[in-house]
């Protein structure tokens, strides 16, 4: 039986992990990006975003494209592996074969 | 931790809200600016051609070049500017999706010494669906429908008007492909961002 996620469940972690998830495995979204996706503020992504890094879902990439700093993020396969298994409980929570204690 | 059924459904939602977002705008980011680019020179290079049949060669040849060129410039600013998505650099992705066209275009060029002679429509009508198979095979390799339809209807379009209304191919290639190309690629510029 698959099991919710705690930290992916919350509902801006849950559209971080779903763009970063839509993506191709080798494909990482800047974090400018992923802001106006999300609409959301500098501030309020940076959060969410080290608590998915915390829990090992998510890599923050810092690097230079033409001397400029940039920041990319990807999922990592822990990550996609949660995100899977996470979506999986909600669609079991939804026929009805799952308890959602 | 307690979620209903209406949560749950909620969730799915904005997971299905928030995939076809970024889906749209990874598309938008690269195929717009080029269906923009050469939608127009189509239009531009289709009408000339309608004017000035005889320098029909003189025109499309004009036309690859500047679109080849521009393209490319596109291109570089996409990925060294301030790139929107990124592939991991070990791939090498974009090298490869350059070197797909570059060696489309020359694979074109011997399958047309090879098939020559030919009609001025004719070869049109090939360096377009050979354009539009490459198109159709980029959207397989990047599980893209949107890429993989464009590619099936503008060879419709390419057909339609080659076996159907030959008397005026190129007005109606600047209108139905030239015109379909910069008209999709403006409505996901504007639309799915």
């Amino acid at each position: 039986m698959a099991q919710l996620d705690n930290i992916i469940h919350q509902t801006v972690r849950l559209q971080i992990m779903s763009s970063l998830v839509s993506l191709d495995q080798r494909e990482r979204v800047n974090f400018t990006t992923l802001r106006k996706l999300l609409k959301l503020t500098d501030g309020n992504l940076g959060a969410h975003l080290n608590k998915l890094e915390q829990a090992g879902y998510i890599e923050i990439e810092k690097t230079f494209v033409a001397r400029k700093p940039q920041t990319f993020i990807f999922a990592t396969g822990k990550g996609r592996d949660a995100f899977t298994e996470h979506t999986t409980a909600l669609q079991q929570i939804i026929q009805g074969t799952k308890n959602n204690d | 931790m307690n979620v209903s059924q209406d949560d749950a459904r909620a969730s799915l939602s904005t997971i299905r809200d928030a995939r076809i977002q970024t889906q749209r705008a990874a598309i938008s980011t690269y195929a717009s600016p080029m269906m923009i680019l050469w939608g127009t020179l189509w239009i531009i290079a289709f009408i000339a051609t309608h004017l000035y049949i005889e320098h029909g060669q003189h025109i499309f040849t004009a036309m690859n070049v500047v679109g080849i060129a521009v393209s490319a410039i596109i291109f570089y600013q996409l990925f060294h500017s301030k790139p929107p998505f990124r592939e991991d650099p070990s791939e090498r992705l974009g090298w490869r999706i350059a070197a797909l066209w570059i060696l489309l275009y020359v694979y074109v060029i011997i399958w047309l010494f090879l098939l020559a002679p030919f009609s001025g429509m004719q070869c049109n009508a090939f360096i377009s669906t050979a354009g539009m198979f490459a198109c159709v095979v980029m959207g397989l390799w990047f599980k893209s429908t949107f890429m993989i339809v464009l590619g099936l209807v503008m060879t419709g379009v390419t057909l339609v008007g080659f076996y159907l209304l030959t008397s005026c191919y190129c007005l109606w290639m600047a209108m139905m492909g030239g015109g379909s190309l910069l008209g999709a690629g403006l409505y996901i510029r504007v639309r799915w961002r």
